[in-house]
């Protein structure tokens, strides 16, 4: 249980990591497009900016050249073709500027102009989004009223309809807002800041871009949670399953063990149970033995040692009885039932298949129809898996190429059969006769009771189980060299 | 503890099954030995006394562990008998034990009667024997403890095979005094010749000396 929730645990805090890592990656990927973008755009509207810039310095210098008696009426006609120029000034000689209230300054500007030889700007009404341009000139001098607000048009904007961006001129503490912005908190701001290069209008361009956590590709870095996860549980289901799978061989291993630490306990038990009254037979008669030699011999005793030495026997004669019914199995015929031998055999073959794949084994089932017989399911496949369980022995003492099992299903009169043949060394001859006989193995630590038990079992269901002799055809058939056992069972009575 | 009770040992036979113990004792008595039965590993702890000379033939059963068990108990309280261990199921592993615990013997049931036989009476007397080793030492230290410090001295020196005169010399004594001296020491030690004294004496001086 502790053991599930630590692992459940180490996959979530996997499934959190990865996601961040992705969610920061995408987010920093998005960022850093969005900030491109927006530098791409704030040199796009420097840009526009400067040619605006540019054209009023064109426009004055057009007007200087072209100052001749009458062109006062086409000067005049220029806020209809450039709408954001409001009004154009003309100053001749020692006359003052036309515009009284700002006289003074657009004076200071035309000899700024004149000392610079080139168009000078005056920002003082920048805040109300105006903008004079002055060009002194010998003969004239122009001055441009223009509306900074006309220098934008919302077609070419590339800002047009973002409220996270804020745009403004500015120049010496004056400045002027093109585009507000929504005033957003938090998020990351991008800066753009430069400087017009027309000189007669050097304002800073300052853009700035708000980019608020909405704006964060929070589809993608879901998408990514999910995909994340997604591969994740498949990886926790595939680990899972291995887990279970390592278990259930480890669960089929222990239960082998376990039988044969079972039969162990049976035959040490049954030594102890035996070994008391024969400890007490041997002591007895070899103590009435020299009873008996003794000079005088005491007979009395002695008669009395062999007494206790016969009921030692009956004793030793009942613990066996006493096994033998405990190894009985109650109710044998009830449980027989028509069970297909080849359903059986793909069971048993099943159970050991991590043996198979471990030994590398070429496995061969072949046969004859689908024999149904009549036999006790579980005694069946103890007899199977008994079978194979010798051939796997068999089989791990030669070579992994040579190694191959071959099992057999068929019928023949009133018996169907199985036939469990292997490449392994075979059996001697002079053994054939014993592989039956309880206690008797070839392996170490092996107790010898499999075989023998099979074949109790095989018999007790009305069945045989023999080695196949070698001229058997169906031994012929298998083609195996070594060991091949044959069980038959009663066919079920066709009706 | 009298004479009388170490001329006739006495086998502690300890096991659960009756046939066996009957039929055990039976044959055990009939070499002339006394035997004892218990009926089990407590049975025998609280009625046991250690004072007489013999053996214990204790049966351990499958499992091991009590029989082992009873083995470290008698070596705790000092017991000196020789243990033969005996099993229905023997393993190496136990059988190893066994030994480990101070088992004299280890015996696989059913037994052999000329092998127990054999091993009980090789038990029985290698404990008397060391029961009588035990005693003459004894006597040896309480006579040894008699002598005077002179004594001692001279004694050391005779064992290291030096004559009277040479003793005399060594430690500045007229050997007249010195023949006195040895005359009461092997008096005291009641020693009948330079022999019997250096058997029995020579093992004390050496750890006098090494005191």
């Amino acid at each position: 249980m502790r053991h599930k929730l630590v692992w459940a645990l180490a996959w979530i805090s996997a499934w959190l990591l990865l996601t961040v890592a992705a969610a920061v990656a995408l987010g920093t990927a998005e960022l850093q497009r969005l900030r491109e973008r927006f530098e791409a755009d704030a040199r796009v509207v420097h840009r526009l900016l400067s040619l605006r810039a540019v054209e009023h310095e064109t426009i004055l210098a057009t007007l200087a050249l072209l100052d001749v008696p009458g062109a006062d009426a086409a000067a005049q006609r220029l806020p209809a073709i450039y709408p954001r120029v409001l009004a154009v000034l003309r100053r001749e000689g020692n006359l003052p500027w036309g515009d009284a209230a700002r006289a003074e300054a657009l004076a200071s500007a035309e000899a700024a102009s004149r000392r610079a030889g080139r168009a000078w700007g005056l920002v003082s009404e920048l805040g109300e989004g105006r903008l004079w341009v002055v060009q002194a000139s010998d003969q004239a001098s122009h001055a441009l009223r223009i509306d900074l607000a006309g220098m934008v048009r919302a077609a070419e904007w590339p800002f047009a309809g973002m409220d996270a961006v804020r745009v403004e001129l500015s120049h010496a503490g004056h400045r002027w807002v093109i585009q507000p912005g929504a005033a957003e908190q938090g998020g990351w701001r991008f800066q753009f800041d430069k400087p017009l290069t027309v000189r007669s209008q050097p304002f800073d361009v300052v853009a700035e871009r708000r980019v608020g956590w909405s704006e964060l590709p929070w589809a993608y870095m879901g998408a990514a949670a999910a995909l994340i996860g997604g591969v994740l549980v498949g990886a926790a289901l595939l680990q899972q399953q291995r887990v279970a799978r390592r278990r259930a061989e480890e669960l089929l291993r222990l239960g082998q063990r376990g039988r044969l630490n079972a039969m162990g306990e049976v035959a040490a038990g049954m030594a102890h149970e035996l070994n008391q009254p024969l400890t007490a037979i041997l002591a007895s008669t070899r103590a009435a033995e020299r009873l008996l030699r003794d000079d005088p011999a005491d007979v009395d005793a002695a008669r009395g040692a062999m007494k206790a030495a016969g009921e030692q026997a009956r004793r030793a004669a009942d613990v066996l009885s006493r096994l033998r019914r405990i190894m009985e199995r109650p109710g044998g015929a009830d449980r027989i039932e028509a069970v297909d031998l080849r359903a059986a055999v793909d069971g048993a073959l099943h159970l050991v298949e991590p043996q198979l794949r471990r030994l590398r084994i070429q496995v061969r089932v072949q046969g004859q129809g689908t024999p149904i017989v009549m036999a006790d399911p579980v005694a069946l496949d103890q007899i199977i898996h008994n079978l194979l369980g010798n051939a796997l022995h068999a089989l791990e003492q030669v070579p992994e190429p040579e190694r191959r099992l071959s099992l057999t299903a068929g019928a023949e009169a009133r018996d169907g059969w199985l036939l469990v043949a292997d490449s392994g060394p075979g059996i001697p001859p002079a053994l054939r006769a014993r592989v039956f006989d309880p206690f008797f193995t070839t392996r170490e630590g092996g107790l010898g009771l499999g075989l023998s038990l099979c074949e109790t079992l095989a018999a007790g269901m009305d069945g045989r189980l023999e080695l196949a002799a070698a001229g058997d055809p169906r031994r012929v058939a298998a083609g195996m060299p070594g060991a091949a056992f044959i069980l038959s069972l009663p066919l079920r009575h066709q009706p | 503890m009298s004479d009388a009770v170490q001329l006739s040992p006495l086998i502690h036979l300890v096991d659960d099954d009756e046939a066996v113990r009957n039929s055990l004792a039976l044959l055990i008595g009939t070499v002339g030995l006394r035997v004892r039965t218990w009926t089990g590993p407590d049975d025998f702890l609280a009625g046991f006394d250690g004072d007489n000379v013999g053996a214990i033939l204790l049966d351990v059963r499958m499992p091991g562990t009590s029989g082992l068990a009873v083995l470290e108990t008698l070596a705790a309280r000092g017991v000196d008998q020789p243990v033969i261990m005996m099993t229905g199921h023997g393993t190496v592993d136990l059988c190893r034990r066994a030994f480990k615990s101070g088992a004299a013997e280890f015996l696989e049931k059913p037994v052999d009667d000329d092998l127990l036989l054999d091993t009980l009476q090789k038990a029985v007397r290698q404990h008397v024997r060391s029961r009588e080793r035990l005693r003459a030492d004894r006597i040896a230290r309480q006579r040894y403890a008699q002598l005077s410090e002179r004594e001692r001295e001279v004694l050391g020196l005779i064992i290291g095979g030096l004559t009277n005169k040479e003793i005399a010399r060594a430690l500045g004594l007229s050997p007249r005094t010195v023949e006195t001296h040895r005359a009461n020491l092997f008096s005291k030690l009641e020693a009948d010749s330079l022999a019997q004294l250096i058997r029995s004496y020579a093992q004390l001086v050496e750890e006098g000396d090494a005191a």
